[in-house]
């Protein structure tokens, strides 16, 4: 049972100070300790190996908050993320030391009724990573629930699994606005969203898919990832709306078209670093620049 | 066809009866009287098709040629009653009289701007769309109403060849021709010429005004479809004006459990009470009091909002709206106040708050006679004014809808 952040989980020979990236002010990253909590009996204990940097991972650390969320103490960002299993509770049936997994960030109640109709995404008792006042997951080590760990299948790497979290996002949206094989797709933006948007939306069988930017390195991505048009747009101004928060029951789905190729995230990982001091905040100003940088991936 | 046969037995009894002025004048008188009789009665009974041509109808009962009269809008605020020519009655069409006739914002918007948002009045149009009367004379394939029948009339005619059509979707045929949406004719009229599949029989215990009304309440029926509504969903009403009230009766009919009804006037939020609204709100109409009105219909309600229908459609309304509506529950928009608005929509998408559009409706005239013939709707509070149809009544009438506050339907008895 790690406690007080020495870690003493299987596999791992020396005691170890978990260390993670902490926002602890504005425009202010630190690698500092991270204290494990202790492992519940359907815990696993999990050795960070990819964690990708989400568009609401720069916009904490430039802003402290995002929407209503709000950033009152130092907390470690991060939160698309996959990594190996070092040590499993007591419960944990379906998983086991050395299963590489993806993560799924949010922790709901499942006691309200949106937890009970399956709409889990919107629990008002939510605890997901790197959402104040919730720690986030760009660490060496996290201690996170077994069922919201997913093992990757052979053929998935490790910077596929946490591509899993922004893709989700994608396919959770094809599935609100019922995408198939007779919808035809506009995508408004080509970042990683849009792009992850088009990739699920063709993964559902959509036909023909438009997508527009302003930014002409991203058309060109997303017309190499497969766009049937691109179209330069502007930013000067000109239904039924239908709104997503984030996913559910997303994972597996994500993880099928991975490992049957249906989708192909590599082409969207356009920067690598390692996790030091320098590289996080390199890292994250080269996210922060957009453009030619679509999925800036840490290597743990 | 009989018609021929009827009138070459005329012929030949007038010749016999002129034949017969050597006879004596009782026996002329009995026989003449005779032959007007079975005349009569044999028009009584059969079914004829009749080419009414140049507004001069011929139908059945109606012993004088009548010129067909209606209320056309020639010009802005300019109403005027005029001769009204009807179209040759298709095999699956039927001449309605029409007996009652309601008034819709449209049609007073269109009196006062001569537009509807994209459609512009070019040229004159009869206007009035909300009508039910007694059909007078059926062509030749219709089977499923005879003359005398009272009806309720649905005013849009689909192409019934497009995709959206095909799959149900009829309402938002591009090809619609629909009562006084310029450049089609409206029914605030004598008589009007109907395909007879648009016209609905009304039951025994419904009125023609009860009839007229089946349209505002279609608008409602149709939103209370769109969101899903039932047992199970909590409803806000915005807008306790005609469509914001036929929404509240609808979504009761519909099995809601709780509705609270909101509006700026302290008239129609009573009607809204006495029509059985569980809570009712004033509000205003600035944008600041969305805070502080969300919180007061919270507590009328008592419990999560699960669908709201916005039956006003102004930036205020569309915004509270959102705001009071649950994680997950949907926004209904049903009134067309503003044609671009300005809402917080970010944040309500970002709880999967589903805004749901509506236009007009579908498949609706069963169901709104049947919940008017069982009760479970009733609309008769809701017509508030009649008048007759003459130049002046129908310019006063027109006066008193636009007027809104206690005039929620005025209605036409024709």
């Amino acid at each position: 049972m790690g406690k007080g952040g020495m870690s003493q989980g299987e596999g791992s020979k020396v005691e170890e100070e978990n260390m993670a990236a902490w926002l602890v002010g504005l425009n202010t990253l630190k690698i500092q300790p991270f204290p494990l909590p202790t492992l519940g009996p359907h815990d696993v204990r999990v050795r960070m190996k990819a964690v990708g940097i989400c568009g609401s991972d720069v916009h904490y650390l430039k802003t402290m908050r995002c929407a209503d969320f709000i950033v009152k103490e130092p907390m470690v960002i991060g939160h698309e993320c996959a990594g190996i299993i070092e040590e499993v509770g007591e419960g944990v049936k379906h998983l086991v030391v050395g299963d590489r997994v993806a993560l799924e960030p949010g922790i709901s109640c499942w006691r309200c009724n949106l937890c009970k109709e399956g709409r889990y995404n919107l629990c008002p008792e939510m605890k997901f990573f790197a959402t104040p006042p919730v720690h986030g997951s760009l660490a060496n080590q996290v201690v996170h629930p077994a069922d919201l760990c997913f093992k990757l299948p052979e053929n998935v790497s490790l910077e596929e699994g946490a591509m899993c979290e922004p893709l989700s996002v994608g396919v959770h949206a094809c599935r609100r606005a019922e995408v198939g094989p007779e919808t035809n797709v506009l995508v408004m933006g080509a970042g990683p969203i849009g792009l992850v948007t088009m990739l699920a939306a063709r993964a559902f069988g959509v036909p023909k898919i438009v997508i527009v930017d302003v930014d002409d390195n991203r058309l060109s991505v997303a017309k190499r990832l497969g766009a049937d048009g691109i179209v330069k747009v502007t930013t000067s101004l000109e239904v039924d709306v239908v709104g997503v928060f984030r996913y559910k029951n997303t994972w597996p789905l994500c993880l099928e078209f991975l490992t049957s190729g249906k989708i192909d995230v590599k082409p969207l990982i356009t920067h690598r670093f390692g996790f030091s001091q320098k590289e996080v905040e390199d890292a994250f100003e080269t996210s922060a620049r957009g453009s030619n940088a679509i999925k800036v991936m840490f290597n743990l | 066809m009989l018609a021929k046969k009827t009138t070459s037995l005329i012929s030949p009894t007038l010749s016999s009866a002129s034949f017969a002025t050597t006879q004596t004048h009782s026996t002329l008188t009995a026989t003449t009287l005779i032959f007007l009789i079975a005349f009569t009665l044999t028009r009584c009974f059969e079914q004829r098709r009749v080419m009414g041509k140049g507004g001069m109808s011929q139908g059945e009962g109606s012993k004088v040629e009548e010129e067909n009269m209606a209320a056309w809008l020639v010009g802005l605020n300019t109403l005027k009653i005029q001769p009204f020519p009807l179209p040759t009655l298709g095999p699956h069409d039927v001449r309605v009289r029409m007996k009652a006739v309601g008034i819709c914002g449209s049609d007073v918007h269109y009196l006062k701007t001569m537009r509807c948002a994209d459609f512009i009045v070019k040229e004159p149009m009869v206007i009035g769309h909300e009508c039910a009367g007694i059909i007078e004379e059926v062509g030749e394939g219709v089977k499923h109403l005879v003359v005398g029948d009272r009806v309720a009339l649905e005013p849009g005619i689909s192409c019934w060849r497009c995709n959206l059509c095909k799959e149900g979707r009829y309402n938002l045929c591009p090809e619609m021709k629909f009562f006084a949406t310029p450049p089609v004719h409206g029914s605030l009229a004598n008589q009007v010429v109907h395909p007879a599949d648009l016209c609905f029989k009304l039951p025994e215990n419904v009125s023609l005004e009860e009839g007229a009304m089946c349209e505002p309440l279609s608008v409602g029926v149709h939103a209370c479809r769109r969101a899903e509504v039932g047992p199970e969903t909590n409803v806000l009403v915005m807008g306790a004006g005609p469509i914001g009230l036929v929404t509240m009766l609808a979504a009761r009919a519909f099995g809601v459990p709780k509705i609270v009804i909101v509006d700026v006037d302290d008239n129609r939020l009573s009607v809204a009470k006495r029509l059985g609204a569980d809570g009712i709100v004033k509000v205003t109409t600035s944008l600041e009091d969305v805070g502080s009105e969300v919180e007061q219909i919270k507590k009328a309600i008592g419990s999560n909002i699960d669908v709201t229908f916005d039956c006003a459609g102004f930036n205020k309304t569309m915004s509270t709206a959102l705001a009071a509506t649950r994680c997950g529950g949907k926004v209904c928009l049903v009134g067309m106040g503003h044609g671009i608005m300005t809402v917080p929509l970010t944040p309500a998408a970002a709880r999967e708050v589903d805004v749901v559009g509506v236009f007009r409706y579908k498949n609706t005239w069963p169901l709104c006679l049947e919940f008017l013939t069982s009760g479970k709707i009733d609309v008769k509070p809701l017509i508030t004014h009649r008048f007759g149809f003459s130049q002046k009544e129908v310019e006063d009438a027109f006066e008193t809808s636009a007027r809104g506050s206690n005039a929620i339907k005025v209605m036409f008895n024709l």
